[in-house]
């Protein structure tokens, strides 16, 4: 058993014990982790505030055979501002949830890491972008080897005529490889969705109202489909 | 593996929260030596919860009448409801003895991780409550975590466009605590919240 140091992201946290917590985090070097927070959930804990969710932190872990014990937490930004705004909450919460479907225990995720921090320091910094969310999830399909294509049909390689999106074949189809099912886009959704997942996600460009739903909507269905689950934070607030 | 009988109880320990398979046998072993009238009285204080206590119906909070006694009281200020996440929260706050209002028990907390959602809380009834009772200012006590907090931001939401007054607890130092083992969240909060002497 060693003593070790660690730096994360908190992803989420439950009850565990009588006043333990166990936090999930998502480490650079480690990918996500699993760890116990002892007495967390008392008011007098030393740990306080630090370990809640979307915090970012230093840690110090004491190595367990399951899992690791936190003995001590620095802060290095808790994102405060963005408790304060239910709908950056849901928005970082999507960000939060994707990064823990994706993300592998034991496994380096140097680029989930940055994007899940760089996605929660615009949150924290300025208003909530209409497309942040949209970025984020086009990103993330990237960073795990799915990023949808965009630029010229899955089905041919052609470059004009891309009206339908077909989440399974990956990307944009032309009219000639368009398959049942496959979503109808309406003209310019493409190239809005290829401008929002090449920008980088700190400077997203401004914004077109008329495209933006629709572009989180089609985001959304290409990672649930390739994540095989829902995204229960995106639909907290529908209705 | 032991005797059918102590399996059994083991196994039912067991699924308590908090309680893992070393404990539940720890515990069963324990039952096991107890006299026969103490065994009684455990088994029938839990049938008599499960028979008697229900929830308040315009509460929600636990109760073994139709609505609970601090619904009853009519001592108690109908203009001011404290909603808080679980019916264990009610005897802390009333702990204080500062809060003379009634409360509302919304079953949980907006979670968006966990796909909980406002629908999933008792939050039509809530609103039900406001007409009804003249409601003129609610308190989210619910947890200082982000999921308190995220209700506590859809409770001024849902409410204040109704006219209500919608506030939540203060969150700060603990008495009698020492600045020095404050965490950074906890002192920024209590430094934004402070009050004028």
């Amino acid at each position: 058993m060693a003593i070790r140091h660690d730096q994360g992201i908190v992803l989420r946290s439950y009850p565990f014990g009588e006043s333990h917590r166990v936090i999930v985090l998502l480490s650079p070097n480690n990918g996500k982790l699993r760890t116990v927070a002892k007495g967390v959930r008392k008011t007098k804990s030393r740990f306080g505030g630090r370990l809640e969710t979307f915090c970012l932190v230093d840690l110090v872990l004491y190595e367990g055979r399951n899992l690791d014990t936190i003995t001590q937490v620095s802060l290095l930004d808790a994102f405060s501002n963005i408790r304060t705004d239910l709908d950056k909450v849901v928005a970082a919460a999507t960000m939060v949830e994707v990064a823990d479907a994706v993300a592998q225990e034991h496994e380096s995720a140097i680029r989930l890491f940055l994007l899940l921090r760089r996605g929660l320091e615009s949150l924290d910094r300025r208003d909530l972008h209409p497309d942040l969310v949209t970025a984020f999830l086009l990103k993330s399909a990237d960073v795990v080897g799915v990023a949808p294509q965009l630029d010229s049909c899955a089905g041919c390689g052609a470059t004009e005529g891309l009206t339908r999106f077909s989440f399974g074949a990956g990307g944009v189809l032309c009219d000639r490889c368009r398959t049942p099912g496959a979503y109808a886009l309406r003209e310019g959704l493409t190239a809005y969705l290829a401008r929002v997942a090449a920008a980088d996600i700190a400077e997203l460009p401004a914004p077109d109202r008329s495209f933006s739903g629709e572009a989180m909507g089609v985001a959304r269905r290409f990672i649930e489909y390739h994540l095989e689950k829902k995204l229960e934070s995106l639909a907290v607030l529908d209705g | 593996m032991f005797e059918a009988p102590v399996q059994r109880l083991i196994d039912e320990l067991a699924r308590l929260p908090g309680i893992g398979r070393k404990s539940a046998q720890r515990l069963a072993f324990h039952l096991l030596h107890i006299e026969e009238a103490d065994a009684v009285r455990l088994g029938s204080s839990i049938i008599d919860l499960r028979r008697e206590v229900r929830l308040c119906s315009r509460c929600f909070n636990v109760t073994s009448d139709e609505e609970c006694s601090i619904c009853r009281d009519l001592r108690r200020d109908p203009t001011v409801l404290c909603v808080v996440e679980r019916a264990q929260d009610i005897p802390v706050i009333e702990g204080t003895q500062e809060f003379s209002g009634r409360y509302h028990v919304l079953g949980g907390a907006i979670s968006p991780i966990e796909g909980i959602g406002p629908d999933q809380l008792r939050m039509r009834e809530l609103v039900a409550r406001i007409d009804q009772e003249g409601v003129a200012e609610v308190i989210a006590a619910t947890n200082p975590t982000v999921e308190g907090d995220a209700t506590a931001l859809y409770l001024a939401r849902l409410l204040k466009p109704l006219g209500v007054r919608v506030t939540q607890l203060a969150s700060g130092l603990p008495v009698g605590g020492d600045l020095d083992y404050a965490d950074e969240v906890t002192l920024g909060r209590a430094l934004v919240g402070r009050q004028e002497l």
